[in-house]
């Protein structure tokens, strides 16, 4: 079986910070506008 | 010719209290993070791919919500825009479009890091691939759209005309592995006969499938409130 587990942590930690990334920045969009008006 | 008056009144439009904590999107959270454990620590691993088969459960999860969910919901709410001229329907259209680039994203973050230790490559310029990375830029191209029209009638317009188009680009991505000769693999699930895996890795699939769903559901529903919260502002300082 080839050793390939790097690859596999580096996909899914990508992938948290895409999603996680996003996800804050809505809650950091909303805050800005509440902020701004 | 008159333009047709927005279906929703102003007031009904109104920014809204703020609201408690929103639970939809800590409970998606949570449930991917479960749906990743049980891929990672309790799902058997492929005895020709190795580890790196479980970026499986990641990307295929993100490129159906994408393709299957997120971007015919944006076809479906550009499309009945065109009719209706509601802007709840341009603001649902819009989210759908951010969060489903943002899954996009992460196939083709995913699928480069999943290719290099199968098929010795980072990227090959095959019709799956070439074809995801257009449909890509159509909805970023989408979402530079409407940030650079100021009107917002005719940026709804615009926007929903093109959300209609990046649909027919899902059809070819699906059918690009049967119709060009590619590295990428056919579906195993969505098939016409049944999925071809064993059971433990259908159903770590299956919950993975749904994580990503409901992680879609929050994502999207957080993005409309702001969307809607925005445009409520931006009309009480018009009338200001």
């Amino acid at each position: 079986m080839p050793s390939n587990e790097g690859y596999m942590y580096a996909a899914y930690i990508a992938a948290a910070i895409v999603y996680l990334g996003y996800a804050a920045s809505l809650m950091v969009r909303a805050r800005r506008l509440r902020d701004r008006h | 010719m008159t333009q047709p008056a927005p279906l929703v009144p102003a007031a009904a439009a109104a920014p809204h209290p703020r609201r408690g904590p929103d639970l939809l999107l800590p409970a998606a959270l949570l449930a991917v993070a479960g749906a990743v454990v049980r891929a990672l620590y309790f799902t058997p691993v492929d005895a020709l791919q190795g580890p790196a088969q479980k970026i499986f459960y990641l990307h295929v999860p993100s490129a159906f919500t994408a393709l299957y969910v997120a971007f015919p919901l944006l076809a479906i709410a550009s499309g009945v825009y065109l009719w209706l001229r509601d802007d709840r329907l341009d603001r649902f259209a819009e989210s759908t479009a951010e969060v489903g680039l943002v899954y996009m994203t992460v196939v083709l973050v995913t699928g480069p890091i999943w290719a290099k230790p199968i098929w010795g490559t980072w990227w090959t310029w095959d019709a799956r691939l070439t074809l995801t990375l257009f449909l890509w830029f159509i909805i970023l191209g989408y979402l530079v759209l409407r940030g650079a029209v100021d009107d917002r009638a005719m940026r709804a317009r615009y926007s929903a005309v093109l959300g209609v188009l990046a649909l027919l680009l899902v059809p070819f991505i699906h059918l690009s592995v049967y119709l060009f000769r590619t590295l990428h693999p056919k579906p195993i699930v969505l098939k016409p006969d049944a999925p071809s895996m064993p059971p433990e890795m259908l159903t770590t699939l299956l919950l993975s499938f749904a994580a990503f769903l409901l992680l879609f559901v929050a994502l999207v529903r957080l993005r409309f409130r702001l969307g809607s919260e925005r445009d409520a502002r931006d009309r009480l300082h018009l009338e200001d």
